[in-house]
């Protein structure tokens, strides 16, 4: 799966989890408070299940999560 | 010795920073540490080996983590033992006696039960507070987030910066540990804009929160000669106190480590503009509330069973079931944890189970105030329903705050039953304000600076930089300013003849 590929998945889940918010444009998504800690929940299970990845902890910071290209990016890199 | 007392504004701190400014740089994190370690000693004396002896386990666990890293057992046995061993001192100091007076309840209907006595144990100033904060990097360097620092100065330093130490903020590792040792010297705006953080601090402490000190010690003690509205006011000045004290005291804290060109962690976002009870715990004790999620919250909600919970719900019961379960999940330890972290009372395990239930009902009722809104066609962002969220959510606060402050659950309770009794405000009208140990200036006085705190908070709230403004702008005005904060501290502050001294109130936790 491209990473192009991988950003449209996340955008879908991202939708389905709420649908109020453009996500293409956000780049602060867990800074400015856009994102709660209830929808991150909700979106970790569902990355790990789309993307058979095991996101643990110590991945759980605002720089893994602000935007789709850096949840894209954090998804690559557990998949290594 | 507080923060608030001249004994620390007019020698310790000016004490530090001449001693740091006449030192060359690379010594300058030394003394640093010497003058937190000597404040630690001023607060606790002999106690402070629990800090030296938490700060060299520490330090020397985080390397021997970082040395077997590729042996994740053994990596995570001395996290284990770490986390452990921290928390068991904690609870050992804090709350033996707590357990003790549990068994003893229980125990008290045996026949043969010999009563257990009361342990006498000392408690270091601010071990609340580092122990948070060792653990803290502990986790971090596990996690491989962080390198185990080499430096135990900078670990030292990071555990014990002497503004820190009785209230916080709770820092992370990432926060702070590095400007900690920077050495940066001293300059005129950091001085200035620290000064005057200070000043602003002291105006909320002395003038609001230690004034209506009076007022709170008379309602919560004699809290069975009210009921209605009296009982209501109890919670609102606590919170009131509370704010103004904790927020005032964390903006010396701030103040001071700003001199040294440090910046810590804030700890208060205007949390009287929240407009639900989660948004609240965002904004009020920041840092503590930011400790739990990141190591708390997010090792449960990632852990192998919550995350099997969620698949297997998800499947068999649909999102929305999975959702509310995996918060309820979340929320229990993190919640419990915030309330026994404040002491070993049951009113503060009460206050984190009020807050762990009300959060959880904001996500179980999700779907049902979307539906009030498409139903009813009302627009979620209009003026009305945004006031009325904020006072909903002030309603909460102050009685949350109202168990917090009672003598006791019981005393809580009681208080909460003749909250609903005689509600008119006739006793309030009658002067019934009168009687608690303050008079009208003193009301004159606590209006006066809440209101200027509020408009200071709402320039905050829409982002209008007030004080940068003043200063870059106009001097007269800046100058103008600071001195009618001086005058008004010391003409208008409560201290002396007529007042009790009031100590930290985040210090005892």
């Amino acid at each position: 799966m491209t990473k192009e590929d991988m950003k449209k998945e996340i955008m879908n889940i991202l939708n389905d989890i709420d649908d109020s918010i453009d996500y293409a444009s956000e780049e602060h998504l867990i800074d400015d408070h856009i994102l709660d800690s209830f929808m991150i929940i909700s979106l970790v299970s569902e990355l790990e299940d789309a993307f058979d990845v095991r996101i643990s902890a110590a991945d759980m910071i605002a720089s893994n999560f602000n935007s789709v290209d850096e949840m894209a990016d954090m998804i690559l890199h557990l998949q290594k | 010795m507080g923060y608030n007392e001249l004994s620390y504004l007019l020698l310790f701190l000016p004490a530090a920073l001449i001693v740091y400014q006449v030192t060359p740089a690379r010594y300058r994190k030394f003394v640093l540490l010497a003058f937190s370690w000597l404040y630690f000693f001023l607060c606790s004396r002999l106690l402070i080996f629990y800090l030296l002896g938490t700060t060299v386990g520490v330090y020397l666990l985080a390397i021997a983590m970082y040395r077997v890293q590729e042996a994740a057992s053994r990596k995570k046995l001395l996290c284990a033992a770490g986390v452990a061993g921290l928390f068991g001192v904690l609870l050992y100091v804090k709350y033996t006696n707590f357990f003790i007076r549990v068994l003893n309840q229980l125990g008290a209907g045996n026949s043969g039960w010999q009563e257990i006595p009361a342990v006498k144990i000392l408690v270091p100033i601010g071990i609340s507070y580092y122990t948070l904060e060792a653990v803290g990097y502990l986790l971090e360097v596990y996690w491989g987030r962080q390198k185990a620092e080499r430096s135990f100065v900078r670990v030292a330093l990071f555990l014990s910066f002497f503004p820190q130490t009785m209230e916080g903020p709770i820092a992370r590792w990432q926060d702070t540990a590095m400007q900690l040792t920077e050495g940066h010297g001293l300059t005129s705006e950091n001085l200035r804009d620290g000064s005057v953080r200070i000043l602003w601090g002291l105006f909320k402490k002395m003038l609001i929160a230690d004034r209506l000190n009076t007022a709170v010690n008379a309602l919560f003690t004699n809290y069975t000669q009210y009921q209605g509205a009296m009982t209501a006011v109890s919670g609102i000045f606590y919170a009131l106190q509370l704010y103004m004290e904790f927020s005032g005291v964390v903006d010396i804290i701030l103040g001071s480590a700003q001199m040294f060109g440090i910046r810590l962690p804030e700890n208060f976002r205007q949390p009287f503009f929240s407009q639900t009870a989660s948004e609240f715990w965002r904004r009020w004790h920041i840092t503590l509330g930011v400790w739990c999620k990141t190591y708390l919250f997010y090792p449960v909600t990632t852990s192998r069973l919550t995350m099997r919970w969620n698949r297997f719900a998800r499947k068999k019961c649909g999102k929305y079931v999975a959702r509310i379960g995996v918060t309820a999940i979340a929320l229990t330890p993190v919640w419990l944890f915030n309330g026994l972290w404040h002491g070993p009372q049951w009113n503060y395990i009460f206050y984190g189970i009020y807050y762990l239930v009300l959060l959880w009902l904001e996500e179980v009722l999700v779907p049902v105030k979307k539906a009030f809104y498409e139903k009813t066609g009302f627009s979620s962002s209009h003026t009305f329903w945004h006031l009325f969220r904020i006072l909903r959510t002030w309603i909460i606060i102050f009685t949350g705050e109202m168990f917090f402050r009672a003598a006791g659950l019981r005393a809580g309770l009681e208080m909460f039953r003749r909250l609903f009794q005689g509600v008119h405000l006739s006793a309030i009208r009658e002067g019934g304000l009168l009687q608690l140990g303050l008079d009208r200036m003193d009301y004159r006085v606590i209006v006066l600076g809440t209101a200027a705190v509020f408009v200071y908070d709402l320039m905050k709230e829409r982002k209008v930089p007030v004080w940068e403004a003043i200063v870059q702008k106009r001097k007269a005005v800046s100058w103008t300013l600071v001195y009618c904060l001086i005058f008004a501290i010391v003409l208008f502050g409560a201290y002396g003849p007529g007042y009790q001294k009031v100590d930290l109130i985040y210090a005892g936790f």
